[in-house]
């Protein structure tokens, strides 16, 4: 086995210096010329995107959660279209891999299809599948090429991609080191068979995805060539070079700009997998210190035995995905703007496992880092003239379904349904509220489908879709919120569903500056509920989750874990009620101006009790806002809090002797400093 | 200008080496300090902010035996100047250290200032 240590992972996502020839080319660009020459790559990546949506059959693909990406010919990410920027900061892991392995055997040739699903060798999870294709000019290699996705089904012990129920690498289906499977240009029909075999629960998304990919790298690959052939080797190569001193550059004026200091965060969720047990699924403690940031996340709890668990590399992905939306934003997608941060991660922890691991929920296991994130960063550049980019963590629920089975037109599928995970809200900003229904925190740029593209696609009926009131977190700037969705079986007899979660006891995320976070979110199941009957009764308007809850269409509220394993859901007469989390709120709610609470009754983003408990508002007899008797009333809640209040030291004392029951530190490592405490066995 | 404004709540006073409120201006103590150290702090369950829709033990609202809500508060003006979510017992977050003496460095060597509206600004 020679795949790489954390070590050389660590040290493949820095950029290879520039060589003589390299900085000769960048001398050579004639003024105004590389400005066009930057556009003009950003332009053939946006191409490429547009070609993977329209090419890929999984939701998420269809909807984006994809990036298209252009390398120098030593594997250093120059700039993509995203999408997502999990995907962003990693390719080269891989590519360095294949060029320090591969390049004697099998050889790297043009034409060559390259592609790789293991995290272990640098990606996020093995539903996360990239093919990259080498770029040759006049015979030699002059760069790379990437499109990567994330596809829902990988022939694993579940459905989805995803299993909740893998304990290890060995139940979590396909798992591809970096290898070659096409050459001149073409896809070998032997290695699709053996995605359609791995995809056997929904071989269209598996095989047409793999495809996409391909001819998304190679779009990209014969455009980038014509750019070789129009301006020459010396021009392109002078470019790319430029555009990664531009955005290291770039990235250091950025971090330099803030006071020095230290910022910690600390981060919990309930699950691994199916078992319950709280974790510290991220302690952050983030140093600034001129331009160079240090992420260390001694602390963090250790790795499970479940799937989730995330290579070290996967977390330093799902840190970009802030990164790029909130501090870089205005720097080309770029290995080179990760050049200033440096990153601890303790050994045989969630965020760095034994090789061995079930990393399939990788994504879920890093939502802590990525709340951590968001949390140390405002805090680091808050006292900056980039105060306004300041934002409390985004939910980061990633609270997932998937459905199999088959469908009403009689196909097998299994997919992950894209409209709940791209409708969560988004965390509060320093100057305003965060807006509802977003986005998906790990894919900034996804969309939600229409619900009628999804009653196409699944034998399912969504009858509602709305905002899901109160789910933003509270504050002066309130977190934007989440949506409630009814799922119902429909010209089916049942379908197979799962769902993933770890946010049903705790909430992961900490608000910021004296705000609330988002409430849980529990699984609910209206179970004796006729739903034709249901249906044809509700008025427009009527159908809410508040009155479905309380039982004002029929049936039964049950609740527990959102997260379940795989499990058949019948036609008619169950529903299942889909959420997606809102954001985290910003500020004492007791700042926040009157008329936004006005506002927010007035479009049911809150409801009348959380106005008057959580920002002191007194109702007129209309349920409006009375300005003066809420003064008088926040003037009330400050003066209770001076009198529940205790000095932080006296506090402190009674507080350490504390602990939470054992019964639910399993997970969790020793107490209170997270260290390993039974090493796991994976045999 | 000496007083930085590093968090919505709260100024550090770079001359004196101080925290203070953003807001009423009370001294909260040494800026080397943890700033929590002069606030009030309250424990909360957490379904006193966060209501339970519904009966069971799944309900919307994170469970007290798993978590607490802690909120600190100005001694001077109650604001509500931090909250944070912990395990009973789990070391409070000591959140922010700011390097005093690097601000100072920079200031006097004319590389940054503190600007109109409390923000360290770059000059060079
Ligand atoms: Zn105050």
């Amino acid at each position: 086995m020679t795949y790489p240590t954390l070590e050389q992972k660590m040290q493949a996502l820095k950029v290879v210096p520039a060589s003589d020839y390299e900085r000769q080319c960048v001398d050579a660009i004639p003024a105004g010329d590389y400005e066009i020459a930057v556009q003009r790559t950003a332009d053939i990546l946006d191409e490429g995107y547009e070609v993977f949506m329209r090419s890929s059959r999984s939701s998420m693909g269809v909807a984006g959660d994809s990036i298209v990406a252009m390398f120098t010919a030593a594997g250093d990410l120059v700039n993509a279209s995203a999408g997502t920027y999990l995907h962003a900061v990693i390719p080269p892991i891989v590519i360095k891999y294949i060029l320090a392995r591969h390049a004697e055997n099998p050889g790297i040739n043009d034409g060559d299809i390259w592609y790789t699903n293991d995290a272990l060798y640098g990606g996020i999870h093995n539903p996360d599948q990239v093919a990259m294709m080498p770029v040759f000019f006049d015979g030699e290699l002059v760069a790379w090429t990437a499109a990567l996705s994330h596809t829902t089904e990988t022939g694993a012990i579940e459905p989805g991609g995803m299993p909740l129920s893998a304990t290890s690498r060995f139940e979590e289906g396909m798992n591809l080191p970096p290898m070659r499977v096409g050459q001149n240009f073409s896809i070998n029909d032997d290695v699709l068979e053996m995605f359609a075999a791995f995809g056997i629960r929904a071989e269209a998304n598996v095989t047409v995805d793999m495809r996409a990919r391909a001819t998304t790298a190679d779009r990209v690959r014969v455009r980038l060539l014509e750019m070789f052939e129009r301006e020459g080797k010396e021009f392109v190569t002078g470019l790319f070079r430029r555009m990664l001193d531009d955005a290291e550059a770039g990235a250091r004026a950025r971090i330099s700009s803030w006071a020095d200091g230290t910022f910690r965060c600390v981060n919990f969720s309930d699950a691994a997998g199916l078992t319950q047990g709280l974790l510290r699924n991220c302690q952050m403690e983030l140093t600034k210190k001129g331009d160079h940031l240090t992420i260390d996340f001694t602390g963090t709890s250790p790795e499970t035995p479940s799937s989730y668990n995330a290579h070290p590399q996967a977390v330093v992905g799902h840190l970009a995905n802030y990164i790029y939306e909130y501090v870089f934003h205005d720097l080309p997608i770029s290995s080179a703007t990760f050049a200033p941060i440096d990153f601890i991660f303790p050994e045989n922890s969630m965020l760095s496992p034994d090789a061995r691991a079930a990393t399939s929920n990788a994504v879920m296991a890093a939502s802590g880092a990525m709340s951590a994130i968001a949390n140390c960063i405002s805090r680091a550049r808050f006292g900056s003239t980039d105060w306004r980019q300041v934002t409390a963590s985004q939910g980061n629920g990633g609270n997932a379904s998937v459905l199999a089975g088959v469908s009403q037109w009689g196909a097998f599928f299994a997919d992950m349904i894209a409209y709940p995970i791209n409708t969560e809200g988004q965390g509060a900003h320093a100057t305003s509220d965060g807006m509802d229904a977003y986005g998906f925190p790990w894919c900034a740029f996804g969309r939600a489908p229409d619900v009628e593209s999804m009653e196409n696609e699944f034998p399912m009926l969504i009858p509602m879709s709305s905002h899901w009131r109160d789910s933003g977190g509270a504050g002066k700037y309130r977190g934007g919120v989440g949506t409630a969705q009814l799922w119902v079986t429909h010209h089916a007899p049942y379908v197979f569903a799962m769902a993933i979660a770890d946010n049903s006891i705790v909430q992961t995320p900490q608000p910021l500056f004296g705000g609330y976070s988002q409430p849980t979110v529990p699984g609910v199941v209206l179970n004796g509920i006729n739903v034709t009957e249901a249906l044809a009764t509700a008025e427009s308007g009527t159908l809410t989750l508040e009155a479905l809850l309380a039982g004002e269409f029929g049936g039964t509220p049950t609740s527990s874990t959102y997260g379940s394993a795989i499990h058949p859901v019948n036609g008619g007469d169950s529903i299942i009620i889909g959420l997606s989390t809102g954001g985290t709120g910003y500020g004492d709610p007791l700042d926040r101006e009157i008329d936004s609470i006005d506002q927010d009754l007035v479009k049911q983003l809150v409801s009348p009790e959380s106005a008057v408990h959580l920002y002191g508002a007194v109702l007129d007899r209309n349920g409006r806002v009375d300005r003066d008797a809420t003064i008088g009333r926040r003037a009330e809640i400050v003066a209770e809090r001076l009198a529940r209040g205790v000095p932080y030291d006296e506090f402190e004392a009674a507080w350490s002797e504390r602990k939470p029951d054992d019964s639910i530190l399993g997970l969790f490592g020793h107490w209170p400093d997270g260290a390993v405490v039974t090493p796991l066995m994976r045999p | 200008m000496t007083k930085l404004h590093v968090a919505e709540y709260l100024d550090i006073d770079v001359e004196a080496e101080r925290w203070h409120c953003h807001d009423c201006d009370r001294d909260l103590g040494p800026a080397r300090e943890n700033y929590k150290r002069g606030l009030l702090v309250a424990e909360r369950d957490p379904s006193e902010v966060h209501p339970k829709v519904i009966e069971g033990e799944y309900t919307f609202s994170p469970n007290g035996d798993w978590v607490r809500l802690l909120e600190f508060y100005c001694p001077g003006c109650g604001r509500q100047v931090e909250t944070e979510y912990l395990p009973a017992g789990h070391p409070l977050t000591r959140d922010t250290d700011i390097d005093i003496d690097s601000i100072k460095a920079r200031i006097a060597a004319g590389e940054a200032r503190i600007n109109e509206e409390g923000k360290l600004e770059v000059t060079l």
